[in-house]
């Protein structure tokens, strides 16, 4: 281990490295290839990953897996090839750093998030992707941008590889406000590289071949500085095929509401649900909320509650989304032309919420102290307030015009 | 002394007004308060407080300056009296 060694991880405006140092080799071209997707055992990092597999499928490629197989379960197609990369101590303490990190907010959430999760995951990961490199012989690793175990493994057995970025947030920069927290983050992804005797060190969350980013500059903001291996492709709707809803409940003429804290915050979201269902009790709205029946024991009518929901069938026939600001939840509304409320609780989230509110297509609310009244007036806005549903429509024209699971295969194609 | 507890009492009623008082029934505000840890402030709260203080104290008191000067565990563990010590040093040299 090289820990003593101290070399600088370029920033990501600063000195990008240019787009293709290393020009990989063409091979006689037999049309197929191998993708390796490296994922963590996150839902929402696994989803956009479906949609681009199916794409590259369809086309005649092979896909694969490398993670966490009980995590991925439930979300890849049936029959989907999955090569487990997993550390059982790590995999163990996994439901407890859940819990732990559902404590926890801002810098602490951040500290966390390396010191515990990103960091450790990437050295159990390390064996699992390389046995997996070894057995699929992938002609390109795309790795999700918190499995530093993927671009580790493609940079030692020089393989092309490609960011998968299913949340946008690091693409305006959160910390640039926070230098030495910033400067941080870059050496914890440095000392993994040296950990691995690697010492030309690169911001492994940015792919030099590719990075693929599931949302639009009409969400994100400004996003012409970027290289053109910055890939702004919009969403790649991968959700698995929800459960049943009795949609015999949603009444034609009356706007309908979906509450959804997404999949890690559904137990610490008691209270917001609490709060939110007072909020619609005296409005005339419909509204669907996605949590444990037991949050809510007695709902108003007008209120719903479901463990499940078929999302990506239900969106149409919503008027609004509250959510805690989970980026596919976020994208997947606004691929719906639907306006937001949003209130975020860590992590990238409350990055999410400014960019929904810049784009013009929502309000964001606090979550753990958020009042029934601060929540009443935030919703009635969005639905009554034109301006917000039409600024959610020109994100879903820009998100259509991206090109999705499509543009992203494309780009996929073009780095062997 | 007497200034010292002025800054104090003024972050202490913005944070109370920011964060609402029937949540601070428990909390008893005070220099060694963390705000991460102790009064959770998510960033909405934040915001809404970096306005306050600019409309409070101007140019004079950066808030985004001074949070540029720490690092992750400084920030993490952030006091009250932390705060208010860099804006007691920023008054001083305009206010004798």
């Amino acid at each position: 281990m090289s820990r003593g060694r101290r070399v600088q991880v370029p920033s990501l405006l600063g000195a990008m490295p240019s787009a293709f140092t290393q020009e990989p080799v063409r091979r006689a071209d037999s049309g197929r290839r191998r993708f390796l997707f490296a994922v963590p055992p996150l839902a929402g990092h696994v989803n956009p990953t479906v949609a681009v597999a199916a794409e590259l499928t369809r086309r005649g490629h092979r896909v694969a897996w490398v993670g966490h197989p009980p995590s991925l379960e439930g979300l890849l197609k049936p029959g989907s090839k999955v090569y487990p990369a997993e550390d059982p101590e790590f995999t163990a303490g996994l439901e407890q750093a859940r819990r732990d990190w559902l404590s926890l907010r801002g810098p602490a959430a951040l500290k966390f998030l390396w010191e515990e999760f990103i960091v450790p995951l990437g050295h159990a990961m390390m064996p699992g992707v390389e046995d997996a490199v070894e057995r699929f012989r992938p002609d390109v690793i795309v790795s999700d941008q918190q499995v530093l175990a993927g671009p580790v493994a493609a940079r030692l057995h020089d393989i092309p590889w490609a960011t998968s970025a299913t949340t946008s947030a690091e693409f305006t920069r959160p910390l640039a406000g926070m230098p030495l927290v910033e400067e941080w983050v870059r050496e914890q992804i440095g000392d993994f590289q040296l950990d691995y005797d690697i010492d030309d060190l690169l911001d492994l969350r940015f792919s030099d071949h590719l990075v693929l980013i599931f949302s639009t500059g009409a969400l994100i903001g400004d996003t012409s500085f970027f290289p053109d291996h910055f890939a702004f492709v919009g969403p790649a709707l991968g959700r698995p095929p929800g459960s049943d809803f009795p949609w015999e409940w949603l009444e034609e003429d009356k706007p309908a509401v979906l509450v959804s804290l997404g999949t890690v915050n559904g137990e610490a979201g008691r209270r917001f649900f609490q709060i939110a269902a007072e909020a619609v009790r005296d409005m005339d709205v419909q509204a669907v909320f996605v949590t444990p029946p037991g949050t809510l024991p007695d709902p108003p009518p007008n209120l719903l509650v479901r463990g499940h929901v078929p999302q990506l069938e239900l969106l149409p026939r919503m008027s609004a989304v509250i959510t805690h600001g989970g980026h596919n939840t976020v994208c997947e509304s606004l691929a719906h032309g639907l306006p937001l409320v949003v209130a975020p609780i860590r992590d990238d989230q409350p990055v999410i919420a400014r960019q929904v509110t810049a784009a013009g297509a929502g309000l964001a609310v606090r979550f753990a102290r958020v009042r029934e009244q601060e929540l009443q007036d935030a919703l009635g806005e969005v639905l009554t307030d034109d301006r917000y549903r039409q600024a959610a429509c020109r994100v879903r024209e820009s998100f259509e015009n991206a090109g999705g699971a499509v543009e992203a295969a494309d780009r996929l194609e073009k780095m062997t | 002394m007497t200034q010292s507890s002025d800054v104090l009492g003024e972050v202490v009623g913005m944070l109370v007004e920011v964060v609402g008082e029937d949540f601070l029934l428990d909390t008893e505000i005070g220099p060694d308060t963390t705000f991460n840890d102790e009064l959770a402030l998510e960033s909405i709260e934040f915001v809404a407080l970096a306005e306050k203080l600019q409309d409070r104290y101007g140019g004079r008191v950066d808030f985004a300056a001074f949070i540029a000067g720490l690092g992750l565990d400084e920030i993490m563990n952030m006091t009250v009296g932390d705060l208010v010590r860099h804006i007691e040093a920023r008054l001083q040299p305009a206010a004798v």
